[in-house]
């Protein structure tokens, strides 16, 4: 029975690592191909900002696939060598993730804030700025 | 299937490195901001060491992926510092000097650009 669980845990752990590495993969891909675009054809760097998101993103979500397998490995029983590297991987994924989401947010408000600040520069009027006492 | 699981990651974790290289020294040569550049090349540098850990990784690939994490933030946070101090040390409107813009501009661009 329990070789029978072992079994059907590590081709889970399989295919839920495949889909991850998959998502991780594609999205590398897509944002070096992205970079190498924007690098040549916009030269801008508020146009890097919406890949790395993208990027953050892709590596967030591979990133969870890859904890769910972190997971399952542990329905089994494992030596206490393979523990210790469960734990080592687990612990990188779940730092990297957390940093991730910081890093998106921040970038979100960083593009939200430019964003509010052009339009503030390209629509205002002199007439609703406000005036500075002299 | 396994073995495919390892082998297959790792040689995309490899190409991805190169183009995380290539996509770094091309925003650098463009841009010409090194910070960016850095990020960039960061950004790809981590996919590939998340790639390494699929399957089941070795103690050097583990301490690889963590270095390169730990890299990330430690440069980012001196890139941060290091805005905060440009952005900081402004001169105010009776100090005369150049602007931190210009500053940093005149610091990052090559000599050969000037």
């Amino acid at each position: 029975m329990e070789e029978l669980l072992q079994d059907v845990v590590n081709v889970l752990v399989s295919i839920v690592e495949a889909c991850g590495a998959a998502v991780i993969i594609i999205g590398a891909v897509w944002a070096f191909i992205r970079f190498v675009w924007v690098g040549l054809r916009r030269r801008d760097t508020s146009a890097f900002v919406p890949v790395r998101l993208t990027l953050g993103r892709f590596l967030a979500l591979g990133l969870e696939f890859q904890l769910a397998s972190d997971v399952l490995r542990t329905a089994v029983a494992p030596s206490f060598r393979e523990l210790g590297q469960l734990a080592a991987v687990a612990a990188i994924r779940t730092v990297l993730n957390y940093f991730l989401g910081k890093e998106i947010a921040e970038e979100r408000r960083q593009v939200a804030e430019e964003a509010g600040r052009a339009g503030t520069a390209g629509g205002s009027t002199p007439a609703d700025r406000p005036v500075r006492p002299a | 299937m396994t073995g495919l699981l390892v082998a297959l990651p790792g040689i995309i974790a490899q190409l991805l490195s190169g183009a995380a290289l290539l996509a770094g020294v091309l925003t650098l040569a463009t841009t010409r901001k090194p910070a960016l550049a850095l990020s960039v090349f960061l950004d790809l540098l981590t996919a590939a060491g998340l790639l390494r850990l699929v399957g089941d990784p070795s103690w050097q690939s583990i301490t690889t992926a963590a270095v390169i994490v730990g890299l990330r933030h430690l440069i980012g946070f001196g890139l941060r510092i290091g805005a905060r101090t440009w952005t900081g040390s402004a001169p105010g409107p009776g100090r005369a000097g150049p602007r931190s813009g210009v500053v940093v501009d005149r610091l990052l661009r090559p000599a050969w650009r000037r």
